[in-house]
């Protein structure tokens, strides 16, 4: 069994994602500039189950298929705690935001339902100033369900995010050059110690 | 049936089955998933443009090519992101498609307001009964 002291990431202190798209639950094993392998728990409580019928079938089976979409954000927060633990400032309007800029060779491969626990790993590839690529698998059980060639997630300070400033005027503003949506908040940690459940 | 997504936002397709599809949707304030990402700062995520165009995408493909089969989002050559979206916004994405049989190919140009905020490639397979 597992209890809290193992939780030694503490995920909500290093994401700035809250409900409904904190999508990480646990860090089992965290080498820091390197790699982690990250759970996350799919469950039907989720509100994207909110809308389906009772007994939804489809052609091929139940249609309670996690988003794909979804399984691909769960694995770039596991990525963007990777890069960016030991970040002093994690709160998302004083610290940088981490943006997802670029994905690339994802492939999904089988379904995930509610009750799987996603197995993430990433591997940090290469850090330059303040962008990161990652590459890595999600898996369930002993299924790969996910393969990423490569995702870059880029730190930006959220300031200089037209929405942080005045989030009702957001559609008027000038937009940075690149940056935009998925992963976290934070800088480049470099903390020196290894983190294992 | 194209089972459970992220976002609630309507998707509307122009002119389907024509070469170049267009789709739109409009990011409401109100998509839950701005809610945690982030509080006090909501901007539509990454994978949430992806997903509007995933699902606009399979508004324009054709019936699988026999019954108990369904498309599925079987990879994602690449995407990038080129700015941020916030709710408010009005995305727009022109759909081109490649490929026959059971695998296809739709490369997507992603545009609000303010100009082009995404390019995406994303590669659709049919799966299910033989």
């Amino acid at each position: 069994m597992t209890g809290p002291a193992d939780g030694a990431v503490p995920v909500r202190r290093v994401l700035p994602h809250r409900y409904p798209m904190l999508l990480v639950d646990r860090v089992v094993e965290l080498v820091p500039e390197r790699s982690v392998t990250a759970l996350k728990a799919v469950t039907g409580n989720e509100p994207w189950y909110g809308e389906l019928p009772d007994c939804p079938e489809g052609p091929d089976g139940p249609v309670d298929d996690y988003p794909a979409v979804l399984l691909l954000e769960s694995w770039c927060q596991s990525a963007a705690v990777l890069g960016t633990i030991g970040e002093p400032e994690p709160h998302v309007l004083r610290g940088r935001v981490p943006l997802l800029g670029g994905v690339s060779a994802v492939s999904f491969a089988g379904r995930v339902h509610p009750g799987d626990v996603l197995v993430h790993r990433v591997d940090l590839v290469r850090r330059l100033a303040d962008t990161m690529i990652f590459a890595g698998t999600s898996a369930v059980g002993a299924v790969t369900v996910m393969t990423v060639g490569s995702v870059v997630l880029a730190l930006r300070p959220a300031a200089d995010l037209p929405g942080a400033a005045a989030p009702a005027d957001a559609a008027g503003a000038a937009a940075p050059a690149d940056a935009a949506g998925a992963a976290t908040d934070d800088r480049p940690g470099r903390p020196g110690r290894s983190v294992r459940r | 049936m194209t089972g459970c997504s992220p976002i609630r936002g309507a998707i509307e397709v122009a002119g389907p089955g024509a070469g170049r599809p267009r789709i739109t949707m409009r990011v409401g304030a109100d998509e839950p998933i701005l809610a945690g990402h982030f509080p006090g700062l909501p901007i539509f995520p990454g994978v949430a443009v992806v997903e509007f165009v995933r699902r606009g995408a399979l508004a324009t493909l054709a019936e699988p090519s026999r019954p108990g089969r369904r498309w599925v989002l079987s990879g994602i050559g690449s995407v990038r992101f080129l700015a941020p979206v916030f709710p408010g916004d009005i995305l727009t994405a022109d759909l081109s498609w490649s490929g026959e049989g059971t695998t296809r190919r739709c490369a997507a140009s992603v545009t609000t307001g303010r100009g082009e905020v995404a390019r995406a490639k994303l590669t659709f397979t049919e799966r299910g009964a033989a």
